[in-house]
């Protein structure tokens, strides 16, 4: 128990006004999407100004394809480099923390270069494939399987397993909650993620959700009330992922510092 | 482990990552700088070489100045009060004694929002210039004429609509950062500096919370300045239209963004030339500042 | 293994790219028109065309971006609406389609081929004529004791008196006028974007100063609405009563006289002085052909259908939803809502002060570097002289490079 403070109660209510005003602050903005979005909602599928659906599933796979695959790729990096004895292992650790220093936004110019030669304008190779390679995903699972129990690992070689086994069959599935946290990160970050669709999907068949809404919002005549039915639906997915993994996101958050934006 | 066996393990483990991160990484690095001494307009495989010429073109391009100028000055404001405002808020719910959790996903729930959905609620409801939006219905009761907060220039209302959007969106992400770290500070630490007589209010934070809260706040304002440089998402939707973007507060990857593939001209030996600028001075101002709250800390 | 599933998803996903449409589609790209119905006719002309499955995409936001990137990169759409511009010809972004009109050449109305056309080749087919003009309503002028304003004084004076209780004066666009007024405040000074021969800025002439400088006084003035829910393009702001003036395209005339029947009144942007000249900016969005498509032939024989052959359609797009003039002659006689009343004083607007909006020669980055420029000194109260001096610099260049 924390002495400070407890002791003065006009103090008490003052903060629990303060923290109340606050939170009606912060859950205004929710009220206006609901207030104004709501009764158009089944307008969003009927009305062909922008393809509202396809661009929900463009979403979905992309957000999905690529928490996927980034959790494979970081975390298999991050063993690698932690347990795996190699005499090049620094060079090749200091060249992926290199990159942490210049931010990916910055690089979307010459990325858009390369995914544009590749040909993969308008298609979902071009919205996934470049997002995999993440630098810090790998730094934090280097991190933490530094401290993974060598036991547990020696256990699984005594039983037969290979290195790849002992990663599949007693690291991972001993480390669901690193892997949850950064998941739920991957995921809210991928489908809230705007400048690189907007780059890359062209082709309205490729939009994600984001590009859609944006297209709809700077369009030269916005129709509030659909564009705010559509945001409300745009927002309902990662809403539900948001309360129903929050206990692995908070997690994910302090002890990784990911998802900064 | 023998050398080679050991080599093959690392790679397998390894290997597909880097390779990836060579493809989308190094290469477009390389492939930027390359570019950045071409003349490249409308073309990604340019054969007109022009030295420094881009770099000269960008450092003396009043709209790339402007932007990383701008930007250094929207950094300065909205860090310390994201800092502020987070690490008031996480207090205020580390103490509350009901419905701590409650107020925690409150706060966090903006997180889980994206900005071009920020934006869309701050331009055309909460700072819409009509009598009736939010902002504006605050004013009316306050008795002073409704405002054009996106539209007006001088003085720069605009900024009102874009940092309360950003600090919507971050504050709560910083927030369950400081509740953590405030649940870290061991409660004797507080016990023997309420038996030394220090004061609950400041004097306990000053010399208690605040020196617990050292290593978590370097890491605040470090994510804090990466992300004020990268911010697109916010000016792009609120201050963009189906025309482009006007000439002020347009961020350094907008800038980037409108002359190498917007409507601004297509100019990649430009843009190349100022994505690198650029990312040398993320580096460097990441490096610098690093390096000065550590020697704080 | 993940590679090879991410690459299964994606080749079901789409199949765009570089390979460009899927064979025998045509994939054509308008910009979202803000009449109700456009959309519905341009899929049903798309989806009447007997000899290929055309694919319409309809893109509301920042179009003219979307265009410059997917002509750069893509080989989708195949057929395309915009201006064109002197640069994509020169980067062979574009094909001539001099071919698909043939004998009807005379029956489009000449200033729009002509805009059209760079080095004597015509590269888009003019689908309608767009234009602009100042919307008022009478009453509440003569309420104010206001004169329908016939120069730039008088304009910003109306505004200014014309603002009473909750209703303002104009409206220009949330940016206070900077990007849709640019061309009219040129040419009501007597200047251009481009010297007659197109070789050099038109606006290297202190009298530009003077112009941009009383487009600051009117947003100082007080009688500008500003942070309106639609802009410019929309007759939102007028049609609710917010002000009694807009600056607005007269495709938005239905809709206005909708709202307020004979209480309307069209005018031309004013002139500066004696000097200048009063205006109306005229745009034709073209039907183009991207050099990059995978079948450029069927992509022109689309083209040659609908925008040369299928008159009813013309008559229609142009007429039926919003009012555009027709770009042809021989349909301008047909069209019913310009036969009289506001819609027939536009026309005689266009024949006698009609100027072309976006000329080819006028490039991207001038225009960023111009419109840049008026918005500080309108908006910010930036010097004049100095901050066109900075963007005729800008211009200057841009325009020699199209001769290099």
């Amino acid at each position: 128990m924390r002495p400070v403070g407890y002791r003065n109660p006009v103090g008490a209510v003052a903060r629990g006004v303060a923290l109340a005003v606050a939170a009606v602050l912060f859950l205004l903005p929710f009220a206006v999407l609901v207030r104004d979005g709501l009764a158009a909602v089944p307008e969003v599928f009927a009305d062909d100004e922008v393809p509202f659906a396809r661009s929900l599933l463009n979403s979905t796979v992309v957000a999905v394809a690529q928490t996927a695959g980034q959790l494979l790729l970081c975390s298999t990096a991050g063993y690698g480099l932690a347990r795996v004895p190699f005499r090049g292992e620094p060079v090749v650790r200091h060249a992926i923390v290199a990159t942490l220093l210049v931010p990916t936004a910055v690089t979307f110019v010459p990325s858009f270069v390369v995914v544009s030669s590749l040909g993969w304008l308008s298609d979902l190779r071009g919205l996934v494939v470049p997002g995999l390679f993440s630098a810090l995903n790998v730094f934090l699972f280097r991190q933490y399987f530094l401290d993974f129990p060598v036991a547990l690992e020696e256990a699984g070689r005594l039983d037969g397993l290979s290195r790849w086994g002992v990663f599949r069959r007693v690291v991972v599935p001993n480390s669901t909650g690193v892997f949850a946290a950064v998941g739920v990160i991957d995921f809210i970050g991928s489908w809230n993620q705007f400048l690189w669709p907007l780059v890359i999907a062209q082709d309205s068949s490729s939009w994600t959700v984001q590009v859609a809404l944006s297209s709809l919002l700077t369009a030269q005549n916005p129709r509030v009330a659909l564009l705010f039915a559509s945001a409300a639906v745009s927002i309902l997915p990662i809403v539900l992922v948001f309360v129903l993994l929050q206990r692995h996101l908070v997690r994910g958050v302090t002890e990784t510092g990911l998802g900064g934006r | 482990m023998s050398g080679r066996r050991g080599a093959l393990a690392f790679w397998a483990f390894v290997g597909p990552f880097a390779l990836g991160l060579l493809v989308f990484t190094y290469v477009p690095i390389g492939w930027s700088a390359y570019l950045s001494f071409f003349d490249a307009r409308n073309t990604v495989t340019p054969t007109v070489f022009v030295g420094l010429d881009n770099y000269a073109d960008v450092l003396t391009d009043r709209a790339f100045l402007d932007s990383i100028g701008t930007f250094t000055a929207f950094a300065a404001f909205v860090i310390p009060v994201t800092v502020v405002l987070s690490l008031g808020l996480a207090l205020l719910v580390d103490r509350v004694r009901i419905a701590k959790a409650f107020f925690r996903s409150v706060f966090f729930l903006p997180f889980a929002c994206s900005y071009v959905v920020a934006a869309l609620l701050w331009k055309t409801s909460l700072f819409s210039g009509l009598a009736d939006g939010e902002a504006n219905a605050v004013l009316g009761w306050l008795g002073v004429e409704p405002q054009a907060w996106v539209g007006t220039v001088d003085p720069p209302l605009y900024w009102v609509v874009v940092v309360s959007a950003r600090l919507w969106l971050q504050v709560g992400f910083y927030l369950v950062l400081f509740i953590a770290a405030l649940q870290r500070i061991p409660d004797h630490l507080y016990e023997a500096a309420w038996l030394d007589g220090a004061s609950p209010g400041w004097q306990t934070f000053r010399h208690v919370t605040l020196p617990g809260l050292r290593g978590v706040l370097v890491a605040v304002l470090l994510l804090n300045l990466v992300n004020a440089y990268q911010a697109f998402d916010e000016f792009y939707n609120i201050l963009g239209d189906s025309r482009g973007y006007p000439p002020f507060a347009r961020p350094p990857l907008v800038y980037l963004y409108y002359t190498s593939l917007g409507s601004g001209g297509q100019d990649l030996g430009r843009g190349s030339a100022g994505a690198v600028v650029l990312a040398l001075v993320i580096a460097l101002a990441t490096l610098l500042s690093g390096r000065v709250f550590r020697r704080a800390g | 293994m993940l590679a090879a599933g991410l690459l299964g998803l994606a080749a079901c996903g789409s199949n765009t790219g570089r390979e460009g449409s899927a064979e025998g589609t045509v994939e054509h790209w308008y910009h979202a028109y803000g009449e109700d119905g456009v959309q519905d006719a341009v899929r049903r002309y798309a989806a009447a065309y007997p000899n290929a499955r055309v694919e319409v995409q309809w893109n509301p936001g920042d179009y003219d971006s979307k265009i410059v990137t997917a002509l750069q990169n893509s080989a989708v759409p195949d057929v395309f609406e915009a201006q064109v511009k002197t640069d994509w010809v020169r980067q062979k972004q574009v094909v001539p389609l001099d071919d698909l009109v043939g004998d009807t050449r005379d029956d489009f109305v000449r200033a729009l081929l002509d805009s059209q056309t760079v080095d004597g080749r015509l590269y888009g087919i003019p689908q309608a004529i767009d234009t602009q003009v100042l919307f008022y309503r009478p009453s509440l002028l003569r309420q104010a004791g206001v004169t329908p304003p016939t120069t730039v004084d008088e304009l910003l004076d109306a505004a200014k008196r014309l603002t009473t209780g909750g209703v303002r004066g104009l409206f220009a666009g949330n940016d206070g006028g900077v990007a849709v007024l640019l061309g009219p405040l040129l040419w009501s000074a007597g200047l251009d974007f481009l010297a007659a021969d197109g070789k050099a800025p038109g606006f290297d002439d202190p009298r530009a100063a003077a112009v941009f400088g009383k487009l600051g006084e009117l947003n100082r003035g007080g009688g500008l609405l500003l942070g309106a829910p639609t802009d410019w393009a929309d007759p939102g702001a007028f049609v609710a009563g917010l002000v009694a003036m807009q600056w607005t395209g007269l495709w938005n005339l239905p809709k206005i006289t909708a709202a307020h029947g004979d209480d309307v009144g069209v005018l031309p942007f004013p002139r500066l002085d004696a000097s200048g000249a009063e205006s109306v900016p005229v745009g034709a969005y073209s039907a183009m052909v991207n050099a990059r498509s995978a079948d450029v032939e069927a992509a022109k024989a689309y083209v040659k259908w609908l925008w040369v052959e299928r008159t009813d359609y013309q008559t229609e797009f142009a007429t039926g939803f919003g009012a555009h003039l027709p770009a042809r002659r021989s349909l301008a006689e047909k069209a019913e809502r310009l036969g009289s009343g506001p819609g027939a004083e536009v026309v005689g607007f266009v024949t006698r002060g009609g100027r072309i909006a976006a000329p080819a020669r006028w490039p991207a980055r001038a225009n960023t570097a111009l419109s840049d420029a008026v918005s500080r000194i309108a908006r910010q109260g930036a010097d004049a002289t100095a901050e066109l001096r900075a963007a005729l610099d800008v211009a200057r260049t841009e325009i020699a490079r199209l001769d290099r």
